[in-house]
């Protein structure tokens, strides 16, 4: 089994970081409406697991693929993509279905990810600012 | 009468998730294509290989969430929108 990327452990651990900071300040808004119970948090802690799983394999994949020539990068990615959307389509239902786990709680936290990575460049200039100043 | 609303409203929620989910087909086209050209510029800079890598992965983060929306419709669609269909419906009729 190949080690994993430098790359890839940095981009999940940034992933999975401001996953929980999301998910404290989801956590903060379901308690300030007066919704908050049990399920809130466990759907909250289950869906960010799965996103923060969903992104770690896809930069797994990305690592298997840049080794690879043109096509089979592409097949490989894209066996990878279907793989993964059956695994949220899953994971999702039983987040759903499942009365142990908040439905809100459970979609909401899957776009955590994307929102991280929307506030990415945000991150990236605060970070090398603070690198000039010292 | 009543069965054939029910089994409309079923109907229809399936076949909207059914639909939604064809959304799902673009990001792996699209992750599909990047990668390719990832790998291209990687074998003309092997160099770059880190830089190209995380702005690839995050690019294909991007590209997967359109799939993740078509996927929670689908997944409400599913397993919401019948029961609370059907809820309006029974209401509506007393």
């Amino acid at each position: 089994m190949k080690k994993v990327n430098e790359t890839v452990k940095k981009e999940t651990l940034y992933i999975a970081a401001f996953t929980v900071i999301f998910s404290v300040i989801a956590e903060a808004v379901f308690l300030i409406l007066g919704r908050w119970d049990l399920t809130v948090l466990l759907g909250n802690l289950f869906s960010a697991f799965v996103a923060v799983l969903n992104f770690f394999l896809m930069g797994i994949t990305v690592q298997h693929a840049v080794e690879k020539d043109e096509k089979g990068a592409a097949s490989l990615m894209k066996m990878s993509q279907s793989l993964r959307t059956v695994f949220l389509f899953a994971a999702a239902a039983v987040g759903v279905m499942l009365p142990c786990f908040n439905t809100v709680a459970v979609i909401v936290t899957l776009f955590f990810p994307r929102v991280a990575i929307m506030i990415r460049p945000l991150v990236d200039k605060f970070s090398q600012g603070g690198k000039k100043d010292e | 009468m009543l069965e054939l609303a029910i089994g409309i409203i079923l109907g229809c929620c399936a076949l909207g998730a059914g639909l939604a989910m064809i959304a799902g087909i673009g990001p792996g086209i699209g992750e599909g294509n990047a990668v390719a050209k990832a790998c291209e510029a990687i074998g003309r800079q092997p160099e770059c290989k880190g830089d190209v890598t995380t702005t690839m992965l995050m690019g294909c983060a991007i590209a997967e969430t359109t799939g993740l929306y078509a996927l929670v419709i689908a997944i409400l669609l599913i397993f919401v929108a019948p029961g609370l269909l059907v809820d309006v419906l029974m209401k509506t009729i007393g």
